[in-house]
């Protein structure tokens, strides 16, 4: 005589409809995982981090020497020490908004055919890969504190001390809002990958044109007027640039409540995005037998 | 490979204190090809612990775990031979080897191979021997065949006349000729291991390693495989150590066998001499007319598997004749077959039961 | 059948030999590679494109910081420049010829197909570091030259052989520097995990490279002028060569980067080697 064993609730696809509790579950799981599997690289992610930020010594050397050179002590409207400081504060927007190979896992997932258990699971890939991002991003900001803190602590004379509480709370709404355009962007750019097979390059050339025109070079200002104009009404410039200038002060009052509506609308329209590429996508992958 | 009396004539040219038409000149000895000497192989595995505690532990501690791979195994081989390595996976066939192809080095004990040590590496050794592994693909994937022969060429320094008569001997043996042209990637597996061959053969090595060079490949290609190096054996005299757990591989084509069980030597001799030595077993497989067998079999030797109305029995072989004849007598049979139990068995079964062998 | 020929011993390392095989192997190799890649046409293409991106980001930074100052770490903006043409140069021979080989070989590593190399009867540090020519990168060395061409335009240079000549020998040099570090990062794949680091540290190396060693000469940065000339000799690879080209001829500069070309290809040699006795001592 078999006993009846209780159902194990820590299944990961649950075959009844899913509940609050259930999905909790399951990205919790996820979440934890990752955070395993971040551990796992401990030397080489250690290393990497502090040898991330040995460039920003040569870029500090740079301006110094490039402010010098000059011989005027602001260059479109950025002293030396805001520019360093710029320059610190686009890392930390890039941790939030940079997503590597979510655009290439997504084409690939779609080439494979790994992506036809969504077709039949109860399974939302957009949900699962951004609760997957943001626990590897809140894992990679959790350890890359110390590291962080310490650089920054060195460099605190390049701040200003720390803004006021409504700069800083519109800084945190800025960087929110640059994850969420940074991932979706990326994601429907690997949505692309229903229709073209390649996107990987169309993916680099995206990737190595946002690394100038998000303002992680230099700040979108020196440019001269046409080009600053033109970028700063891309998406782009909010994945570095813009949280950057919000916690410099340098968008206040009405300007900034502009942006930050701006950045919204982006975050949306985005997310708009990479989800209809979706359904569309995952309809023509279906009619198509995959 | 000189003959026997290619050799003597060569050395009596060199060494006058050889005479020349000497009953012992002609059974001059040449040195074995293989000498390994109580060779050990001990390596540490980091001891991953379990779940998330055990990994934040794994950032600050970590614990290693000895593995003897291979425990003082001693054995030479002659010229000519054609040796198979067997043993159950892990039992230290691989390790063994790569020893001997250079790539690793062992922790105590020594060997020479062709004269060299070969973790010695030297360009000489390395030019002269060819180490092919079953499911691994040395050759450029997205080219055709010919071209990595053509590297093969430039890298053994193979000469040009030499390089075309031997590929084609070569094509031809293995019956690869519309198939060079096309990329490696659009082979069949059984068809990517022939290319393999090729590429280990062109440079006419003296010793031929190959480890499980079948796995893998369905029958048919197996068995091609087989007559293949068979047939390569017989014409060029190469000396072949082959690794491998089929064993049809080692009936079809070794006599001599080599028994590796967990990192050690448990046999060294013919293969005949394994089932002599350990398998005093056969196994019965009856098909009972009716749907269940009966149930008091175990009374004629250990009952196994059981499906159906089939049965796997296990009877000492001087009692075989003995048991079918009482099984035939009281029930009725639809089927059945004696057969030797699998060679991993025997292997496996010798090793649990402390297997000192030689 | 006849039997084998002992070819072995004649075929022994003679030393004229072995000086041509490893070049003929090398033109060899990059042949297959060649066709390869032109047989995945689009791809090809489109890293080319992304590189004359790069290109041109580089050179959109260049023009917007020069627009506000003519003079960066007392490198006016034409030699400043070829300085950035030469960067572009040398970063592309060395992801042309070396830097996918060295990527590859931590998966080799993995994977254990390492010791397929390690078996050949050729020096395994120019059959891991050459085995492929990464022929979409090539092109910038041609357009890193044209920049080169370009600034020395503009300059109104004079031709000078003497100039030309201790260019070419100290970019030779740059190269085969910047080469070993590239095989020492490669080396720690052994025991490194994840290939991710060496990119990394590529990138690190790389922009370390990317500047002139004037703006290190200042005030706390002096030390890291000292430590990344003298002891770990990166900011010679584009200086020396930019230097020799555009400023004055320094004997004693050029003099030093050719001891440290063969002191640092020699030890970088060692400590690969190094890598691939551990890397043999642990397999299995």
């Amino acid at each position: 005589m078999t006993t009846a064993l209780k159902p194990d609730h820590d299944v990961e696809y649950e075959l009844q409809s899913p509940n609050w509790s259930s999905i909790w579950r399951k990205y919790y799981r996820v979440w934890r995982v990752s955070i395993a599997e971040r551990m796992t690289y401990r030397a080489d992610f250690l290393l990497g981090t502090f040898l991330r930020m040995l460039p920003m010594v040569t870029t500090i050397l740079l301006w110094q020497a490039i402010y010098e050179g000059s011989g005027e002590n602001i260059l479109a409207g950025f002293k030396y020490r805001e520019m360093i400081a710029y320059l610190l504060l686009v890392h930390i927007s890039r941790m939030f908004s940079s997503m590597p190979g979510l655009a290439a896992g997504i084409s690939r997932d779609i080439r494979e055919g790994t992506l036809k258990k969504y077709l039949i699971q109860p399974l939302d890939l957009l949900g699962y890969l951004i609760s997957y991002r943001a626990a590897h991003k809140v894992t990679y900001i959790v350890m890359a504190a110390l590291p962080y803190g310490i650089i920054f602590y060195l460099c605190r004379f390049y701040f200003d001390g720390i803004p006021s509480a409504s700069i800083c709370a519109a800084y945190l709404l800025s960087l929110i809002l640059s994850f969420l355009i940074g991932f979706y962007f990326e994601a429907a750019v690997g949505m692309v990958g229903f229709w073209f097979l390649d996107v990987t390059s169309i993916l680099y050339i995206v990737i190595t044109l946002n690394y100038f025109t998000s303002g992680q070079m230099l700040p979108i200002d020196l440019l001269p007027p046409f080009w600053a104009g033109f970028l700063k009404a891309l998406p782009f410039q909010y994945m570095a640039y813009f949280p950057a200038v919000v916690y410099l002060g340098k968008v206040q009052g009405n300007e900034l409540i502009w942006g930050l509506a701006l950045e919204a609308f982006w975050a949306l329209f985005f997310a708009w995005l990479a989800r209809y590429l979706y359904r569309r996508g995952l309809r023509h992958y279906g009619a198509y037998g995959g | 490979m000189m003959s026997v009396e290619e050799c003597a004539t060569f050395r009596a040219s060199t060494d006058h204190t050889v005479p020349n038409h000497d009953s012992e000149a002609l059974t001059v000895k040449m040195p074995p090809i293989i000498e390994v000497d109580h060779i050990s192989k001990n390596y540490s595995v980091f001891r991953k612990k379990e779940g998330f505690k055990g990994a934040v532990q794994g950032l600050f501690k970590r614990e290693y775990n000895t593995v003897e791979a291979v425990k003082d195994i001693s054995f030479s081989i002659e010229s000519g031979e054609f040796v198979a390595f067997l043993g159950p996976n892990g039992a230290g066939k691989t390790t063994t080897l790569k020893m001997l192809s250079g790539l690793i080095y062992p922790s105590q004990g020594t060997a020479k191979v062709l004269g060299y040590v070969p973790w010695e590496r030297q360009d000489q050794y390395r030019r002269q021997f060819s180490l092919v592994m079953g499911q691994k693909n040395q050759l450029w994937w997205d080219l055709p065949a010919s071209d990595s022969f053509e590297l093969h060429r430039e890298i053994y320094n193979i000469p040009k006349q030499q390089f075309q008569q031997t590929l084609g001997e070569l094509i031809e043996l293995l019956g690869v000729k519309d198939l060079t042209r096309q990329a490696v990637r659009e082979l069949s597996l059984g068809e990517r291991m022939k290319m393999e061959l090729i590429a280990a053969l062109l440079h006419r090595p003296r010793l031929l390693l190959l480890d499980e060079p079948t796995i893998g490949l369905d029958v048919v290609a197996q068995v091609t495989i087989q007559k293949c190096l068979r047939e390569y054996h017989e014409r060029n005299k190469v000396t072949v150590l082959l690794t491998s757990h089929y064993m049809r591989d080692v009936e079809a084509l070794c006599r001599r066998v080599l028994v590796i069980a967990r990192g050690k030597l448990i046999y060294d001799g013919e293969l005949s001499g394994i089932r002599d030595k350990f398998g005093q077993e056969k196994i019965l497989k009856i098909e009972f007319q009716a749907d269940e067998p009966p149930p008091d079999l175990s009374q004629y030797g250990l009952v196994g598997t059981i499906e159906g109305p089939t049965v796997e029995l296990r009877v000492e072989r001087p009692k075989v004749a003995e048991v079918l004849s009482n099984i035939l007598a009281r029930h009725t049979i639809a089927d059945v077959s004696v057969q030797d139990p699998p060679l991993e068995q025997l292997i496996a079964r010798v090793f649990e039961e402390g297997g000192t062998g030689e | 059948m006849q039997s084998q020929s002992p070819t072995h011993e004649f075929f022994a390392a003679r030393p004229s030999q072995t000086w041509k095989r490893y070049p003929r192997l090398l033109g060899r190799l990059g042949m297959f590679t060649l066709i390869r890649e032109l047989s995945l046409r689009g791809n090809f293409l489109v890293k080319v494109a992304v590189e004359v991106l790069w290109l041109g980001i580089l050179l959109a930074f260049y023009e917007t910081v020069f627009a506000r100052t003519t003079m960066v770490a007392s490198w006016p903006k034409q030699d400043y420049l070829f300085f950035v043409g030469c960067f572009f140069a040398i970063n592309g021979v060395l992801e042309t010829l070396f830097l996918e080989n060295c990527n590859e070989f931590s998966n080799l590593v993995r994977t254990g197909d390492l010791d397929f190399l390690l078996l050949k009867p050729i020096d395994e540090q120019f059959l891991i570091t050459c085995r492929r020519v990464d022929w979409s990168v090539s092109p910038n060395i041609i357009m890193g030259f044209c920049v080169m061409a370009v600034s020395l335009w503009n300059k109104g240079w004079e031709f000078d052989a003497l100039r030309v000549g201790l260019f070419a020998m100290t970019f030779t040099c740059g190269v085969a520097i910047a080469y070993s570090f590239m095989l020492v990062l490669t080396s720690f794949s052994v025991w490194l995990v994840r290939n991710q680091s060496l990119m990394e540290m590529w990138w690190l190396f790389s922009s370390l490279a990317r500047y002139p060693r004037e703006i290190f000469q200042r005030g706390w940065a002096n030390s890291l002028d000292v430590v990344f000339t003298y002891i770990l000799p990166i900011l010679l690879v584009v200086n020396v060569p930019s230097r020799v080209m555009v400023k004055t001829i320094e004997p004693k500069m050029v003099g030093f980067i050719m001891v440290v070309t063969v002191v640092s290809l020699a030890t970088s040699r060692w400590f690969f080697q190094r890598a691939l006795r551990s890397y043999r001592s642990a397999s299995s």
